[in-house]
């Protein structure tokens, strides 16, 4: 499908719709993943929170993490989110961080016959528009 | 709840699953109220319980439930709206029994009610703008296909397992004049193994058909039962709910469900095991909920799921008699009404009015709620309800 048959674009991330999500992107733009953590606890999480979920305080800092994980689990989608429709198929992934938190992204360049769960996955990024680099993980080759 | 059985289900409706029906739901609301009513012979003076699940359709008017009190001709002293999801059936029932025990209100009218099929969804927004919609995950298939890639990683899922719970429940569905007309054709076992990916590993006919329609119970005190001289009266006597089961574990197990604290909490306070359980109305939007369902509750172990399903007789004439009325998956989902549709299942084969599908001796039935699709990890509320007659 071409992008003039597309009901809707790709949806962009809406940047500090619920909560102060600036420095997230103010880094991914400089190709950093960066992650919240309890500065009480040293817990991280993700997605970014008002609050650590381990003590409820708002005591936290974004932290820089290494970008590497691996695959926990993976689905191909053949059925598109809307403004996905040119993309199909592609993989969405659940990738469980080195740092301990999993996050939810497509996999890029491999295609559903090389992914398997507990696969090395390194960021890698898509610029979705002059401002917004988003987070994606491709295999470790 | 409890053994006491001092709180009673006196009475149901249902309307009819329809695909893009185009009736709103109020209207909906307002026939399952008549139903329930002409089926009772209750006056509507006598409702002063108001206990409402939210929708896909109409909650994003926040006045919902005030509104349905207008649409209704209902006043009561005690009214609220349950947002647990596809899970507020049931979590509506644990409530108004609360409420009753209270003295805020002695008959409640236990709603849900939902056009999802036919009106523009509420936006769930949140996080989802910047860390779920440019990514692409197909809403709940796309959450379910990862669940059955991780739990097929981990243990072993059998497909024919899949194909017999879509097959019987279809077969129950055939025997429902109120499921969806485009669900009631027979379907087999290989119809269903050739179903096409959506969201691979996920098929087609894992995963419900989102539609529209109605339903209700109705809930009061066993005492007032008696003097409203109701007919019919079945009992709540155990439940247990959890809402963001792990929800401060950033690694919990994605195929690990709330149903293993709800499952024991409601067999606890009933007294019984699953053993125990005559027949089970399982929330279904998926095929694979009901075997991790079986698997939580303890009707088997855990990664056991398939190998259960396959060993048991899950018809309408079985040792577990499994969704009698289809399900969601072979009756249709009428949006977050959906939950409602396997409870008043329960109570009309507990009341003997099921028909050509009527299960012998349903002395007792577990039903279960399912709620909301949550950031990576196992769906965020899990309810369990365990009805028993007097």
């Amino acid at each position: 499908m071409s992008e003039a048959q597309k009901k809707i674009p790709r949806p962009l991330p809406r940047v500090n719709a619920y909560m102060n999500t600036k420095p997230f992107w103010d880094a991914a733009k400089e190709g950093k993943l960066v992650i919240q953590y309890c500065k009480d606890t040293g817990k991280p999480q993700f997605f970014p929170r008002p609050v650590s979920l381990a003590t409820g305080k708002r005591n936290l800092e974004w932290r820089q993490v290494s970008g590497r994980g691996k695959v926990y689990s993976w689905t191909t989608t053949y059925s598109a989110w809307p403004g996905h429709e040119d993309r199909v198929p592609y993989i969405c992934a659940l990738v469980e961080l080195d740092e301990g938190v999993r996050m939810l992204v497509n996999l890029l360049n491999c295609n559903s016959e090389e992914v398997k769960i507990d696969m090395p996955v390194k960021l890698c990024w898509e610029k979705l528009s002059e401002d917004i680099n988003y987070p994606a993980f491709e295999p470790v080759r | 709840m409890g053994k006491r059985k001092d709180i009673a289900v006196i009475g149901y409706g249902e309307t009819k699953v329809t695909l893009r029906g185009g009736r709103s739901s109020y209207d909906l609301a307002g026939e399952v109220l008549e139903q329930v009513l002409n089926q009772t012979g209750i006056d509507k003076a006598k409702i002063d319980g108001l206990s409402i699940a939210e929708t896909m359709s109409e909650t994003a008017n926040p006045f919902w439930g005030v509104y349905m009190c207008e649409h209704l001709g209902l006043s009561p002293t005690w009214m609220q709206v349950n947002g647990l999801g596809g899970a507020s059936g049931i979590g509506g029932i644990a409530r108004a029994a609360a409420a009753i025990r209270d003295g805020l209100c002695e008959t409640v009218l236990v709603l849900a009610s939902d056009a999802q099929s036919s009106y523009k969804p509420t936006e769930q927004g949140a996080h989802r703008h910047e860390f779920q919609y440019p990514v692409g995950l197909r809403g709940p298939v796309g959450a379910f296909g990862l669940l059955t890639q991780r739990y097929r990683h981990q243990y072993k899922l059998k497909d024919e397992a899949l194909a017999k719970l879509a097959v019987t429940q279809r077969n129950h569905a055939l025997m429902n004049p109120n499921a969806c007309d485009k669900l009631r054709v027979p379907l087999t076992a290989e119809e269903y193994l050739k179903s096409k990916y959506v969201s691979e590993p996920l098929r087609m006919l894992d995963s419900v058909m989102v539609c529209d329609g109605a339903n209700a119970v109705l809930v009061t005190s066993t005492e007032n039962a008696k003097k409203l001289g109701a007919k019919k009266m079945i009992h709540p006597i155990g439940y247990g709910e959890i809402t963001n089961f792990k929800g401060t574990d950033p690694l919990a197990d994605i195929t690990e469900s709330g149903f293993t604290v709800a499952g024991p909490k409601a067999l606890a306070q009933a007294g019984m095991t699953p053993g125990d359980i005559r027949m089970i109305h399982p929330y279904d939007d998926f095929l694979i909920a009901i075997l991790l369902t079986f698997e939580h509750i303890g009707f088997c172990g855990r990664g056991q799921g398939s190998d259960f399903v396959l060993d048991t007789d899950l018809s309408y004439k079985g040792t577990l008699p499994l969704n009698t009325s289809g399900g969601q998956i072979s009756a249709g989902q009428p949006g977050l009404a959906g939950g409602g549709l396997n409870l008043v299942e329960a109570v009309r084969q507990m009341f003997g009015d099921a028909g050509e599908r009527q299960v012998s001796d349903p002395r007792n039935a577990m039903v279960t709620g399912i709620g909301v699709i949550p950031y990576g990890r196992n769906w965020g509320v899990s309810t369990v309800l365990i009805l028993e007659q007097a």
